[in-house]
């Protein structure tokens, strides 16, 4: 039986006879015990099937919303107005649209991801086979969320196929919900938005595990080769190929052919947002260099643009700005778009020949392809842009106004605030027009770091000025100054990494693993992540970025001039800084938590998602931030990473979702769990407190961290060093103790050993605690004690019968 | 508290580095000299607190210069002993660091420091706040200390009159630490501290076996429990020995009962394929069974390539660990190899049989002569038939086990499979159950028999739309 696969058979023994087999239910069940597996309750969970887990989370950590808006306006039955308790014409209750529209936004983002991750795989089974194998590193656990949720323990391209399927059809089912008439409930809204969250991670993991196989990009490499960031870092005098977007697929053909026809040092290939991060990945895992530079995320986009630099414009998927051909035609930059998602109304010239296309674009006949045919779009890209550029030079287009403009333009500014009114940021713009007219552009160099090049104000101006260009022109220093570094993304935490660094997590030399993900936009420039990440790393927290943080990160140098990532070494260690990659690569960051339990408690991964997340939610100290804006795909994300039990945290335009999930740590009710040796209750510490919330500012950013990354199952060790830094953050940045820290002291060698004496006489004075001041000893005090061999489990069934 | 100390003192300094540019003075190093030095003392002969200096203090260092210096500590307390002054000596490293402004390198009288510019600065301008800080740290960390007092000094010929005593005191400590074994002392340590992570794991911390992770030693052990006997490090009282081969004692065989809650009941200490001790994960080195040649190799975290057996370090590790006793594979710390009693039960050295080159010249002094060049490497030996021809040609003492195997096996080889495997010896050495993937037999797998009914189809067509395939109830 063990040997029956699907497709057409014929047998010798048997005249004439064809058997067809089209599906084998319970393959995945049989494959694990073929293997020496054992399968988990639920391998390929369907909505219903972990929902009680998610009520668990949500009873504890309840949503709450605070919506901008009290419409609901999905049909036409409506609209409705669910504001003062109201229903809507379907029944829909305010609570339950708002969950309903943040499953919205999780099921785009996990789609976008998972569109990404079929478009890849299937391109890639096309042209290496789906028996090629996946190779991403030294690890025994090649694909951790991929088996934890969907028990496939996948070997080749071929077997990802299968988990795509999984992803694509719970993902329909989940849209399904969206449609007037289904859910009511909005708890059930959230868990079904967690289910999205928790399928995102499996489709961001087989894009990248299908790219990183087969394109040559960093295994699990802490040495991955650092790349050359920052609109500075662009010799414009070269033709310049400006690729945007985030799957890689297609440049890698122009590489390939820039490659061949020895144009890599003739032209400046230059990407924006991870497409630009997976370029600088490609073929680099045998010791190659980088042949790509990156410009930066998608707050660069319109700057990158509008500098007038870019010869030709390539954009694949995700993450583009809709008004990329309007602002490319302005300046005579042909656009060439490669994939479904985005094609800008442009003709498909997949079938016509390179010369046709390049004599269409370069004579500006047309102002753009679409060319879905990769190695035509390999051969045009270079070549148009080696021949636009001399072209563009003769017609001497610019964009950027000339210093005599400049003067003239701030000039005229009549200081009535509209462009301040539309600036999602309110940035200072009238004050920086008056500076600038009194001979000071420097408060314009600042806009330019703060600015996210949305572009609103251009079009409000009442007087017309190009606000966006005036801001670039007078930054102009500034820009050329702006080279950085960024390490190429290195894949996954391989296994051994993480077994060199269980004795940190272990002994308190690592006290968290801090997460910065998500977009640009933050509310002081790249300035704020640097000085998150620094003050982390100096405290031995491991950084983890990926996608855009991780570029813009690499944008802020010290006073030596080096960025942090030439900084830090870049291991899965205490104190290292790592960049896993792209915005797919996210699913490393996750992917190591649950490695965590598969090698230091040798848990079973496989289909085995609560037991799992338990675990990773009482012992693995790990938070998340979304520091800058958020997209859906980073709210996708970050729900992936909640029902995981990993907190989040989101700066003050991530709030702008208005939701929230919160615990409540004065409900002492909430914060019990079981002890599974026993399955008798045991009081927990309210950390994590939350499972998203905001934080409105670094300063109160940064205890939070070290604050949640305290977790049930500390020892004395790892909860007085995350003690230390919880105490320490909050004096240093709100210049206060926290006024909680003594609820998670259990024993005196809890206590941050460098002020133990003076934390202990606190504790008698303020709080009553007994103290053996001879021993130096807790007498009584604490509401919890210290016991490690305790195994906090919120799973009833995974404890062990009571004796008693 | 933290206020009284004209700087700050954190963890978070423990990374700092202080580079020429940024220095105002060194202390010891390469190019001077210095030592430190914790001395347990009578309680009668320690003033608690007292601080003193023979030498030229802080303010009198010019910038850019260099002094020797030399600190030592006397501590007393009840609990207090000479097994414990390196645990405390250890922790002046650490401690230093964490003064913000302060480097402190390497130990003993290799000791290298750097004061910051910064730091003087900030007003640093004696070794005075320096000591006290220190011993504060000291008595904090380890309470059984009840009294502290430290000298520190800056005087080259007082250095050298002391340095010497110094270097006694370190050589008879190491002396003391070599000549300790298992059999020497009533009392080993159990440590649970990663419990935090691995829930199930209990590591045994003798003389002769120092933690997996590598990190705590039994004086280690030793001073934790005194901190705390209830801690997560704490007293085992040993016992009876059961087995002085394999490391086996009745109560260390209680304990793991008692704390795997009966999931099993005995650990040898010294035992690969016996009752093996358990592991966390963090192991750096994995031991593996190799049955062709009836011999053990080891694998470390560094080694990127594939053992003999066909295996990678990640794939071998993922068999074991957890806190599960697994037979067949073994994680240790490379320490482990350094120790005398290095898997005694199984033949110790005489059984190994293959090792990455960079990990056995790392432990190359503590392999016994007579079987150091009979250990093949990655260098030379990749597979089992070259590794069987590389141990024959050596005369490795584990060729002796096969002798004895063929006539043990002569009847059941006749009976199954003529020759091919004739080392190749199955289950025996190994009672109880194999991990999965392990045994070469997985080679064997696909000639499955079956029985029962035959059906005979001609000319027919079958379209199976689903097959449901379900366990046997």
């Amino acid at each position: 039986m063990s040997k029956i696969t699907t497709g057409k058979f014929s047998l010798e023994d048997l005249e004439n006879v064809q058997i067809t087999i089209n599906n084998i239910v319970g393959a995945i069940e049989t494959k694990a015990e073929e293997e020496g597996v054992e399968m988990g309750p639920t391998p390929k969970p369907g909505i219903s099937s972990l929902r009680n887990w998610d009520y668990k989370l949500l009873s504890r950590y309840q949503p709450v919303y605070t919506p901008v808006c009290d419409q609901c306006c999905y049909c036409t039955f409506g609209k409705c107005d669910l504001g003062g308790n109201k229903e809507g014409a379907c029944g829909i209750n305010m609570e339950a649209h708002q969950a309903r529209e943040f499953l919205l936004r999780v099921i785009t983002g996990a789609a976008a991801h998972a569109g990404h991750g079929r478009h890849i795989l299937h391109h890639l089974i096309e042209k290496h086979g789906g028996d090629h194998p996946i190779n991403v590193g030294p690890s025994n656990l090649l694909a951790p969320n991929t088996q934890m949720v969907t028990g496939i323990m996948p070997k080749t391209l071929g077997d990802l196929e299968k988990v795509m399927d999984y992803v694509e059809e719970q993902l329909t089912q989940l849209l399904a919900t969206i449609h007037v008439g289904q859910e009511g409930s909005s708890l059930d809204f959230e868990s079904k938005a967690m289910h999205g969250g928790m399928l995102d991670h499996v489709g961001m993991e087989v894009s990248d595990l299908a790219q990183i196989s087969c394109m040559g990009m960093p295994k699990s490499d802490p040495e991955a080769p650092l790349a050359e960031i920052g609109m500075g870092c662009i010799d414009s005098t070269k033709p310049v190929l400006l690729v945007i977007g985030h799957n890689v697929a297609g440049v890698t053909y122009i590489m390939d052919y820039m490659r061949e026809h020895d144009l890599d040092d003739k032209m400046e290939l230059a990407g924006l947002c991870c497409t630009a991060i997976d370029m600088t990945r490609y073929q680099t895992d045998k010791g190659g260099q980088p042949r790509a530079k990156i410009i930066g995320a998608l707050a660069k986009e319109l700057k990158m643009i509008r500098s007038a630099a870019p010869d030709v414009i390539i954009v694949d998927e995700q993450c583009v700005r809709a008004d990329v051909l309007d602002e490319a035609k302005r300046l005579f930059i042909p656009v060439i778009t490669t994939n479904e998602k985005i094609m800008y109304g442009l003709p498909d010239r997949s079938k016509d020949s390179a010369d046709k296309i390049i004599e269409d674009l370069s004579s500006g006949k047309e102002a753009g392809a679409l060319i879905l045919d990769f190695d035509l779009l390999g051969e045009v890209a270079p070549r148009l842009a080696m021949k636009m550029a001399p072209i563009r030079e003769a017609k001497g287009i610019k964009s950027l106004p000339s210093d005599e403009e400049l003067k003239t333009l701030t000039a005229s500014c009549v200081q009535c605030g509209a462009c301040e009114l539309v600036c999602p940021n309110n940035l200072p713009i009238m004050n920086a027009m008056t500076a600038a007219v009194a001979g000071d552009i420097t408060k314009f160099e600042k806009l330019h770091d703060h600015c996210i090049a949305c572009g609103r104000c251009d079009p409000v101006c009442p007087k017309g000025i190009p606000i966006l260009n005036v801001i670039e022109k007078a930054a102009q220093r500034a820009i050329r100054e702006e080279k950085g570094k960024m390490r190429a993304g290195r894949g996954q935490i391989s296994d051994p990494e993480i077994r060199e660094e269980g004795v940190n997590l272990v002994m308190g030399t690592t006290p968290g693993i801090l997460a910065m993900v998500g977009c640009s936009n933050y509310p002081e420039g790249t300035k704020d992540l640097y000085t998150v990440a620094n003050e982390m790393l100096q405290r031995n927290y491991i950084v983890v970025m990926s996608g855009c943080s991780a570029m813009d990160l690499g944008m802020y140098k010290d006073e030596e001039g080096k960025t942090l990532y030439e900084k830090y070494p870049a291991k899965f260690l205490a104190g290292n800084l790592i960049n896993v990659g792209s915005c797919v690569s996210n699913a490393h960051i996750t992917g190591t938590a649950i490695k965590v339990a598969a090698i230091f408690a040798q848990r079973n991964i496989t289909g085995n998602y609560e037991e799992i997340a338990d675990y990773i939610m009482n012992r693995i100290g790990a938070v998340g931030v979304a520091w800058g804006a958020y997209s859906q795909k980073a709210s996708s994300i970050a729900t992936g990473c909640n029902r995981l039990g990993i907190p989040v945290i989101v700066g003050p335009h991530g709030s702008k979702y208005r939701r929230a999930l919160i615990g409540k740590p004065y409900n002492e009710e909430d914060w019990k769990v079981y002890d599974a040796r026993n399955g008798e209750e045991m009081p927990i510490p309210s950390s994590p407190e939350f499972l998203l919330t905001t934080a409105e500012t670094i300063e109160e950013l940064m205890p939070m961290i070290a604050k949640n990354c305290i977790r049930p199952s500390d020892n004395n060790m790892g909860r007085m060093i995350k003690l230390t830094h919880y105490i320490e953050l909050s004096q240093k940045y709100l210049g206060h103790l926290p006024e909680d820290w003594y609820k998670f002291v259990r024993v005196e060698t809890d206590l941050p050993i460098t002020r133990r004496e003076e934390l202990l006489k606190i504790l008698e004075k303020e709080h009553g605690w007994e103290i053996d001041w001879k021993r130096k000893k807790i007498i009584s005090g604490p509401t919890m004690k210290l016991d490690v061999s305790a195994q906090p489990t919120n799973v009833k069934r995974l404890c062990k019968e009571s004796v008693c | 508290m933290a206020d009284e100390f004209p700087f700050e003192i954190s963890p978070m300094f423990e990374g700092e580095r202080i580079r020429k540019d940024n220095m105002h003075v060194e202390l010891a190093g390469p190019k001077s000299i210095g030592f430190e030095l914790v001395r347990a003392t009578d309680m009668k002969d320690v003033e608690d607190g007292k601080f003193t200096l023979i030498g030229p203090d802080l303010s009198e260092m010019a910038e850019g210069s260099r002094y020797p210096v030399a600190m030592i500590y006397k501590i007393a307390g009840e609990l207090v002993e000479t097994d414990l002054e390196s645990i405390v000596e250890r922790r002046n490293h650490e401690f230093q660091n964490y003064i913000q402004g302060f480097m402190h390198l390497n130990q003993r009288d290799d000791v290298w420091l750097r004061v910051s510019k910064d730091a003087i600065k900030k007003g640093l301008t004696s070794f005075e706040p320096v000591a006290k800080a220190i011993m504060m740290l000291f008595k904090n960390e380890l309470p059984f200390i009840e009294k502290v007092e430290a000298v520190y000094i800056t005087d080259q010929a007082e250095i050298e009159k002391e340095i010497d005593n110094a270097r006694a005191v370190y050589k008879a400590r190491d002396e003391r630490t070599k000549g300790l074994h298992d059999e020497d002392v009533d009392t080993f340590y159990g440590c649970t501290l990663c419990a935090s992570f691995a829930p199930t794991n209990v590591c045994v911390i003798t003389p002769d076996r120092i933690s997996l992770c590598g990190a705590i030693n039994w004086f280690d052990g030793r001073a934790a429990a005194k901190v705390d006997p209830e801690g997560p490090q704490f007293a085992i009282e040993k016992g009876e020995l059961l087995d002085a081969s394999s490391g086996e004692y009745s109560g260390v065989n209680d304990l793991a009962k008692r704390l795997s809650s009966g999931e099993y009941d005995r650990i040898k200490l010294h035992s690969f394929f016996e009752y093996p001790h358990t592991s966390c994960g963090c192991f750096e080195v994995v031991g593996f069974y190799i049955p062709e040649v009836d011999g053990i190799g080891w694998v470390d975290r560094d080694f990127a390539g594939t053992a003999p057996n066909g295996l990678q370090f990640s794939t071998m590790a993922g068999q074991t660990g957890g806190g599960k006793q697994v037979v067949g594979f073994l994680g240790i710390g490379v320490n482990y190899f350094r120790s005398p009693k290095f898997i005694s039960g199984d033949g110790g050295w005489d059984r190994v049989v293959w090792m990455p080159n960079m990990l056995k010249q790392k432990i190359l002094d503590s392999i016994p002569e007579d079987v150091k060049d009979k250990i093949a490497t990655d260098e030379n030996i990749n597979d089992i038939e070259s590794l069987k021809n590389f141990l024959k040609e050596k005369e490795h003492p584990v060729i002796k086990r096969w002798v004895v195997e063929e006539e043990e096996t002569i009847e059941e080889e006749e009976e199954s499979q003529p020759s091919e495997a004739q080392y190749y010896q199955p289950m025996q050495y190994v009672p109880q159950q194999m991990p999965a993937g392990f045994m070469p037999s997985m080679a064997m797998m696909g000639g499955s028999g079956s029985g029962g009914v035959k059906i005979i189809l001609k000319n027919a067509k079958v379209t199976v739309d689903k097959i449901i395939v379900k366990k046997i109830e």
